[in-house]
């Protein structure tokens, strides 16, 4: 057990509960998604179940790897880092908006030149635009009330952003933007400021459903969703599999809603794991995202820069965010979005992102840690300077 | 506040924020889970949800020609969810929807059709099948203009449910050889055989059952898309099928013969034109294709007569007889052992070169030669069957192929009779398929191919796998045996059993076979004739193979019963095949520069062209469009224009029909005729006054 420890720590380094809270999820990943692959695989590998065990698993593997690459790299660089990954999503989503394969009528999936790889430009583009508000914000910490050069700056690289994913991918634009909100609030942007960005985001909004390839399916899942009479097939469906799993659960693999759920193992696998682990499994997974959400939290506390303090924020914020509100689609509390569970959902691009960027959140937990170390002779003058500011 | 606590103040705010939401959702779990359990239990239980297939459309499987023996149609039959469209569409579009449904369907009036449905809609129904019978392609395009059909599904809720039927253009044409597969899977002929590439891979899609056992798919489009089937390219020719099934039937039909099979090959490429199998019905009424005896099975009798080519090859090959040998058959009675073997004719042949035996196809000369080359090492005789591959079945492409049968040497059923019996076909089992490979393979200068009926599976247009010729033998026997064979064959339609068969125009080789059947185990009166040979005899194109079964009356031989159909398909293909007919026509029928030809009366800018085509000189003084009439002068033709004004009947004596429907139903007459040829008379005579919808009677003639 001390061996195991001294491992961890040797290899693993920041924060050992985000590190622990994730493994777990992976686990719970596994399990449930291997249990509602069930009709997928019998719908497109002829039966064979373990493949989807096998290459969610591998995938799983490999953003865990990908989460310690990203802890292993100081969290100063990815404001640049994500700088550039911005503006070159840009043209990306344009691309892929225009050109890009569709799956459900939407053209979200970018498929790099040669190869069989695709991803959502949208999930580059999101991680990519926190780290760049978060940056904005610290720099402009100073000033941070001056409109002209802190809010319209940030206005217009969130507005741009959220404009383009939302051609395609709404839910996702919004929350986006309610994330972005949501830092801006941590990064000291004045309450009135925040409230003049929710009106313009209603107009952008309004805009993208009236242009975007999803204004019609949107309206129509607000409007199924505001329509309390008749319960949308797949909602109905969820409800039957949240209120049949009872205290405990029907046990891991038992599922019967699987079978008739669509995507039971992303858009709707929280339904999926109240009706095998129950309720003590859903709460213990809402318990999950708030405890790693906290963890994040305490590292803004602890954090002696604005930058990582509203990196670890925002990036904590955008996933759990996310979390909470595919579940709250799950009990009802929401229209249907199609947003994945971070985490626990089967999908590649996403998970390997999703761990990226809490590599992210562990390095800077550590990152800080380093950086007093380095300079610890002149620790006092840079807090003053920090305190000063 | 510095920045520093204000950051961290504001982030627990938005924390709270958070948890705040998680409590909402752990609330609403509990909500779910304990006061609406009971809702969704009850619901849980009434929905019944399932992943259906969805068939994938069935491959077609074409002739050699391209045309089609058998392809898939959809129809579909046509239900509404009556509460999908909104109240003003509903109501806008329902009165003429049940006008539109009671005129197509003709089985209710509009008003039942508008109860039906608006009672269906007030009682919250999701699904009413508007009419049993199912619609083609056209009408189901057709009714999607109706109005709230004209919606589609999402807007008017009208559901087109496609079902599959299978649909043969030429009927029972060649209809055991392309099959059938019925819903468990099982068949026979092409469809059977070649079922996994014609079915294509279903789709699937969830469906709802809903009141009535209907299952009703809950998306518009299928969750798996289904992979549509291939398609079949056999190598049959509609023509020679349609010709050896209407030849083989009649002969049937005349001698109340049991059943047929009518097989024709092309000689180079093994390829199959034509197989016909006609059997009499059960009830004992006409003839139906319902078993493959060419192939199958039950198809598998002993060869009789035709079999004496393979002894033939082994007397020839071994070297030991030369083609003038001659041979004594005595009375027509000869005693092997016990048993005694007669020859056709009573009173016997007497002595005969080899050469006669197999033309006049002497049991007693044929069995004796073998009997003395081979009857102390028969296994060197059963050798042959296995150098000439006839010993084992080929792995046709139809399922059901019949497997040879031949005794073994030395085995406890090998008597001492066993071996000159066999070398006249009997103590064997071959179906006409494997025979016909043997003559074929003859014909094909000595090597063997195997036959196949599918050239390739396509789809789309695009070929994706090909089936090419496989050669099983590359000779069979020597090129002078082979030789040797092929004079012998030529010898029974010139001067042997099938002399009746002869033709001047090309020539066909081939031998008759007689076979007493075997019932019970005994020889019964009853006959396997059969023809098998190939045409024409010297530049071999096709071979086939002609079998009846059982013919009732005198003359009941092969030369007699198969060979006669062999004669009438080999006769027409031969007209047909350009490639092989290649003479000269003797005659040309040459139009006499004196007399005119005999031109009807029509449109004059038609008639000048074909006259000033043909270089006959003629002449007019009219409008264009002038209906006129030759009058033949000296070396030239005047025409002489028809009265054709608009009040008056026009004249249309010498026009053809057409014309004269043209020129008379332009008028507003209605024209009604009889007999055939050009208008002799007309009922209203030209010149009287039009008056809209008279009747006027044509004569022709």
């Amino acid at each position: 057990m001390n061996a195991l420890k001294a491992w961890f720590d040797r290899n693993l380094k920041g924060d050992p509960i985000i590190w622990f809270i994730v493994i777990l999820l992976s686990i719970l990943s596994i399990l449930v998604v291997y249990s509602a692959t069930g009709t997928l695989a019998h719908k497109r590998a002829g039966g064979d179940t373990e493949k989807y065990l096998f290459s969610h698993a591998l995938y799983v593997g490999f953003a865990l790897f990908l989460m310690w690459i990203a802890s292993n790299i100081k969290y100063k660089y990815y404001g640049g880092l994500g700088k550039f990954l911005l503006m070159l999503s840009v043209p990306l989503l344009l691309v892929t908006y225009f050109f890009g394969s569709a799956v459900n009528e939407a053209n979200r999936w970018f498929q790099i030149p040669w190869t069989n790889i695709a991803f959502q430009p949208s999930d580059v583009a999101k991680m990519a635009l926190i780290a760049t508000l978060a940056s904005l914000l610290a720099k402009r910490q100073r000033n941070i009330a001056d409109f002209k050069q802190s809010l319209i700056p940030m206005i217009l690289v969130v507005g741009l952003i959220c404009l383009l994913i939302g051609l395609a991918n709404m839910s996702t634009a919004i929350l986006l933007f309610s994330t972005c909100l949501l830092l801006m609030f941590i990064g000291r942007v004045p309450l009135k400021q925040i409230a003049l960005l929710l009106l313009v985001g209603g107009i952008a909004l309004s805009a993208a459903m009236m242009l975007g390839q999803r204004g019609g399916t949107f309206q129509s899942r607000i409007a199924s969703f505001a329509n309390k009479e008749e319960i949308p097939y797949q909602a109905e469906h969820s409800f039957i599999a949240i209120s049949t799993g009872g205290l405990t659960g029907k046990g891991p693999g038992k599922s019967e809603q699987r079978n008739t759920l669509p995507h039971p193992y992303s858009d709707f696998i929280y339904s999926i794991i109240v009706e095998e682990y129950g309720l003590i499994g859903g709460v213990g997974v809402l318990f999950l995202y708030l405890a790693l959400l906290y963890r994040g939290m305490r590292i803004v506390v602890s954090s002696t820069k604005p930058f990582g303090g509203l990196l670890s924020a925002g990036l904590s914020f955008a996933l759990v965010l996310q979390a909470m509100v595919n579940m709250a689609v799950a009990v009802g509390l929401g229209p249907i979005t199609g947003l994945p569970l971070p985490l626990l959902s089967m999908g590649g691009t996403s998970l390997f992102l999703t761990g990226f960027s809490i590599g992210i959140i562990l390095s800077v937990s550590r990152g800080d840690h380093e950086d007093q170390l380095d300079a610890a002779p002149d620790q006092n003058k840079r807090r003053k300077a920090f305190q000063a500011a | 506040m510095n920045i520093k606590s204000s950051i961290v103040l504001r982030v627990r705010i938005a924390f709270i924020l958070v948890a705040i939401f998680a409590i909402a959702i752990f609330y609403r779990i509990m909500v779910l889970q304990v006061s609406e359990r009971d809702v969704w239990e009850a619901k849980a239980e009434n929905l019944h949800y399932q992943m259906r297939p969805i068939s994938a459309t069935r491959g077609n499987i074409y002739a050699g020609d391209g045309s089609l023996l058998a392809t898939s149609l959809p129809f579909y039959r046509v239900a509404l969810d009556p509460m999908v469209a909104s109240d003003e569409v509903f109501k806008a579009g329902i009165d003429t929807l049940a006008n539109k449904l009671a005129a197509f369907y003709k089985d209710q009036s509009a008003i039942a059709y508008k109860r039906m449905i608006s009672d269906a809609r007030s009682s919250k129904k999701r699904y009413l099948i508007l009419n049993r019978t199912q619609v083609g392609y056209q009408e189901m395009q057709e009714m999607s203009s109706w109005p709230i059909f004209n919606r589609g599904r999402n807007g008017g809720g009208v559901l087109f449910e496609k079902v599959e039927k299978r649909y043969r253009p030429f009927k029972d044409l060649a209809g055991r050889t392309v099959g059938f597969v019925n819903e468990d899977d099982y068949g026979a002929g092409l469809e059977y055989s070649f079922n996994e590439y014609l079915s294509g891979k279903n789709g699937e899609a969830l469906f709802q059952r809903i009141a009535g056992g209907v299952w009703k798919p809950v998306f518009d489009a299928a969750d798996v898309k289904p992979d549509d089937g291939f398609d079949v390219m056999t190598t049959l020719d509609v023509n020679i099928q349609d010709v050896a099934e209407s030849a083989l039937l009649r002969q049937l039909i005349a001698k109340d013969a049991a059943f047929g099979s009518v097989i024709v090959m092309e000689v180079a490429t093994g390829h199959i034109k034509a197989i016909a199998n006609l059997q009499k019905n059960k009830n004992g009424r006409g003839y139906g294709e319902n078993y493959n005896y060419a192939i199958g099975d039950q198809g598998l009798t002993e060869p009789g007569s035709t079999f004496k080519l393979l002894s033939m090859l082994a007397l020839l090959e071994e070297g030991k007889v030369g083609l003038s040998d001659k041979v004594d058959t005595g009375e027509g009675v000869y005693k092997f052992y016990d048993r005694k073997m007669t020859d056709a004719r009573t009173g016997g042949f007497g002595v005969l070169t080899v050469q006669e035996v197999f033309e006049k196809s002497s049991n007693i000369g044929v069995s004796k030669l073998v009997e003395q080359n081979f009857g102390h090492n028969p296994s060197k005789f059963v050798g042959y069957l296995e150098k000439v591959g006839l010993d084992k079945s080929v792995g046709f492409q139809l399922i059901g192929e019949g497997e040879p049968y031949f005794k073994k040497p030395g085995s406890k059923l090998w008597y001492g009779t066993t071996l000159p019996w066999m070398s006249i076909g009997y103590e064997a089992k071959l179906t006409p398929l494997h025979t016909l490979m043997l003559y074929n393979a003859v014909a094909n200068n000595g090597t063997m191919v195997k036959p196949i009926i599918v050239q390739a599976i396509a789809k789309g247009g695009k070929v994706d796998t090909k089936f090419e010729t496989e050669i099983l033998r590359k000779k069979i026997a020597s090129d002078k045996t082979i030789k040797q064979l092929q004079e012998l064959l030529e010898g029974v339609v010139t001067n042997g059993t099938a002399r009746n068969i002869y033709s001047n125009e090309y020539k066909i080789a081939g031998k008759t076979g007689t076979a007493q059947k075997l019932v019970d185990g005994r020889y019964t009166q009853r006959y396997y004739t059969s023809f098998a040979g190939y045409f024409p005899a010297d530049k071999p194109k096709y071979s086939a193979i002609v079998v009846i079964d059982s013919p009732v009356g005198f003359n009941a031989y092969g030369g007699d019963i198969s060979a006669p159909v062999f004669k009438e398909i080999a006769d027409m293909i031969f007209s047909q095949d350009i490639e092989l007919n290649h003479r000269i026509p003797s005659k040309i029928f040459k139009a006499s520069a004196t007399t005119f030809p005999a031109i009807k009366t029509g449109k004059v800018d038609e008639l000048q062209m074909i006259c000033n085509k043909f270089g006959i000189s003629n002449h007019f003084q009219g409008s264009a469009d002038a209906w006129v009439r030759p009058v033949s002068q000296s070396k030239s033709i005047q025409w002489q224009q028809k009265a054709n004004t608009e009040k008056t009947v026009p004249d249309v004596s010498g026009m053809t029909l057409r014309d004269a429907l043209y020129v008379l139903e332009n008028k507003g007459l209605r024209v009604i005729y009889q007999g055939k040829g050009k208008v002799k008379d007309q009922s209203i005579p030209a010149g009287a006054p039009v008056q809209q919808n008279n009747i006027i009677n044509l004569v022709l003639g």
